[in-house]
């Protein structure tokens, strides 16, 4: 049985009668989800074709078309729910939704890359295994499909990080180390504001859709990738990150005015990422109408 | 092939025995009313246990995969990197192997300009290498169309079209003898003159154009393909040994052949479709009919010098075998049911350095992180 029941909530499959809270909640979890994937996956795009080995190349390739699927099968389960994929793309060109912060950058440098992705991929790990234990089934399965290609990318930045700091010279590991330093905390804004206090008011919590806390996915986020990234044989600064004798992580709160600005399409790269998705749907249309009217 | 079985009476029934758990195909049964199908199911396969869902299909609405479907079902088998464990050994075996000693750098820096060699007749491995150099750009254009959102299926399609056709590639250079730094150096560091890229090349910039390549370079590499699986049986074993290839070639060729018409298959649907939509029509037919009259070069290619594993003494493809492939090519071509092609009667041959500037800027962005690195460090 789902530790969903466990947790006391009733689940629903597509078909089962259940509360517009949850139907709506579950829309809106896989609509934006679907979002970030498909735009998100734009900034290791800017990368396919710079990545220096035949395999490289192959490995990022198979990256990318796994975000896509990603974005796809959590589309599907928002387009079930009443959302058209259609309307993913374009409300968030019209303002209606925004992308997460970390995607409204770009990587500077090759040396960022592996890092970026390492923290990135292993963040949405983490948020993944929370929210599949949510009351909605076809999402929860939909991430579980997600969360087991998205081992193979996290194994995937480990090995680009690794390449680099083993076989790179001292002014190429210290990118990579800057890299890290640039986008943990990054990270940890994007997995939310602090909701200890308040998570039992937030009724997405209440209904079963969210069944952990900010708090609590950052804490378990970083339990599980500080080890690694000492491992690797990165320097954690503690000014960014340090371990209490409770075992619990403090950290540098993020300034989260500012990351609701980069959010609101004030970072870096956001009118880049906009443009993109602008002109590839203007430019497609009719490709897509063909495809559509002629099937 | 998939195909839509005929027993219109028969019924496949799935059931879900746990929320959360998928649905289990449990068996099949025989319905001749098509309203009695799901109540006769439960009464045959929900007998037992607490079924959460229960769903019935008729089996001639399916399409199902069928025996010979099984190499391309086998996703770990073909695309071993894309496993977890792919990276993890990779970087375990590396780790384990003294630092590679890395050679210079061939090609652009080294002076090592000249690999031609047409004094002789162009070998089935000459023939290879020029069409894994098309199968490697095209695979790059295609990689840059996943997030084309052209459709999100359409996008995971042209996903896996291209990272097969890099790995097509990739398999073509270990069989011409290639290890992979040898590989790399070939597509990476190669300058633009040493290429030998069909002119189809230079024309791969929009999606109609896409199609139109990616229906040509499927169509000649299964054409080759099977040439070279037919030339490979009859030569029999004793003439396999570094020379032209032999049954040693035998499965990875057909491996390539079986998932190039598979390739050509998804081209040919969507030449159909833009050729018959009327807001495509006229943008298609002007990019199939560019594509296909630089097509006439797809077998061929000049010698190669014999460096870098590329057999001497290959035996020679020669004008006839040239003319043959032609003219298969342009029978799988026309077949597309778009408009018409404008493939030459006869074949041409191909030229070193062309590729335009779709090759160029594919070229130098390849080479931006590579150069700024020690030889070697990548694998």
């Amino acid at each position: 049985m789902p530790m969903a029941t466990a947790a006391g909530h009733r689940c629903y499959e597509l078909w089962d009668p259940m509360p517009d809270e949850v139907r709506e909640g579950a829309r809106r979890f896989a609509a934006v989800q679907a979002l970030n994937e498909l735009v998100g996956v734009l900034q290791y795009v800017e990368w396919l074709d710079r990545a220096p080995s035949h395999t490289r190349r192959q490995m990022l390739m198979a990256k990318i078309q796994d975000e896509v699927g990603h974005g796809h099968v959590v589309a599907r389960v928002a387009e079930d729910l009443g959302m058209p994929r259609e309307r993913i793309l374009l409300d968030y060109l019209e303002g209606r939704t925004k992308i997460h912060n970390i995607f409204h950058y770009s990587f500077a440098t090759w040396e960022e890359v592996g890092p970026g992705l390492l923290l990135t991929n292993s963040a949405a790990i983490t948020q993944f295994q929370s929210l599949a234990k949510g009351v909605y089934l076809p999402y929860a399965r939909a991430l579980r499909k997600v969360e087991r290609e998205e081992s193979f990318h996290y194994q995937h930045a480990l090995d680009l990080t690794h390449e680099i700091l083993t076989h790179g010279d001292a002014e190429q590991r210290r990118r990579v180390q800057e890299g890290f330093e640039l986008w943990l905390p990054r990270i940890l804004a994007y997995l939310g504001p602090p909701d200890t206090d308040t998570l039992h008011t937030n009724r997405m919590w209440q209904v079963g859709l969210k069944p952990d806390g900010n708090d609590e996915v950052r804490q378990a986020w970083l339990n599980k990738i500080i080890p690694v990234v000492r491992k690797l044989g990165l320097h954690v600064d503690p000014a960014l990150v340090r371990q209490a004798p409770s075992g619990e992580w403090e950290f540098e709160m993020p300034d989260w005015a500012q990351v609701k600005k980069v959010i609101a399409n004030g970072g870096p790269s956001s009118q880049r990422r906009l443009d993109w998705v602008r002109r590839a749907l203007d430019r497609n249309a009719p490709y897509r109408r063909a495809l559509q009217g002629v099937a | 092939m998939p195909h839509i079985p005929t027993d219109s009476d028969v019924y496949e029934v799935f059931a879900q025995s746990g929320h959360g758990t998928a649905l289990n195909h449990v068996g099949s049964i025989v319905s001749p009313r098509p309203d009695a199908a799901w109540h006769l199911a439960k009464e045959t396969y929900g007998r037992r246990d607490d079924l959460v869902k229960l769903w019935v299909v008729r089996r001639t609405d399916m399409i199902v995969s069928s025996a010979d479907d099984r190499g391309l079902l086998a996703a770990k088998t073909r695309m071993p990197y894309r496993q977890p464990g792919f990276p993890t050994a990779r970087r375990r075996d590396r780790s384990a192997s003294p630092p590679a000693v890395a050679a210079p750098r061939e090609g652009r820096d080294s002076g090592l300009t000249e690999r031609r060699d047409d004094a002789r007749e162009p070998g089935l491995t000459d023939l290879w290498l020029a069409l894994a150099d098309d199968l490697f750009v095209l695979g790059n254009r295609l990689g840059e169309h996943i997030v084309d959102y052209i459709d999100l299926e359409e996008a995971l399609a042209v996903g896996s079209i291209g990272q097969e056709a890099l790995a097509h590639a990739g398999t073509i250079l270990v069989l011409c003898g290639f290890d992979q730094p040898a590989a790399d150096a070939r597509f990476f560091d190669r300058a633009q003159a040493q290429w030998q890229v069909s002119r189809v090349v230079e024309r791969l910039t929009d999606w109609p154009s896409l199609v139109a390549g990616g229906l040509v370079i499927a169509a000649a590499v299964a054409v080759l393909a099977e040439q070279t699986a037919e030339a490979a049986q009859t030569a029999g074993a004793e003439q396999t040994a570094g020379a032209e290839p032999g049954a040693a070639w035998l499965p990875a060729i057909t491996a390539i052949r079986d998932e190039q018409l598979v390739h050509l298959d998804h081209w040919r649907r969507w030449a159909r479709a833009l050729a018959a939509w009327p807001e495509t029509r006229t943008e298609f037919a002007r990019a199939y009919a560019e594509v296909t009259e630089r097509a006439g070069d797809m077998f061929g290619a000049r010698p190669q010098s014999p460096a870098q594993g590329v057999p001497a003494g290959a035996a020679p493809a020669g004008p006839a075998l040239a003319v043959t492939l032609h003219e298969r090519l342009a029978a799988l071509v026309g077949e597309n049911g778009g408009p018409g092609s404008r493939l030459p009667d006869g074949p041409g041959t191909r030229t070193w350095g062309v590729g335009g500037s779709a090759l160029a800027d594919s070229l130098s962005r390849g080479r931006t992180v590579r150069d700024e690195y020690a030889p070697g460090v990548f694998s």
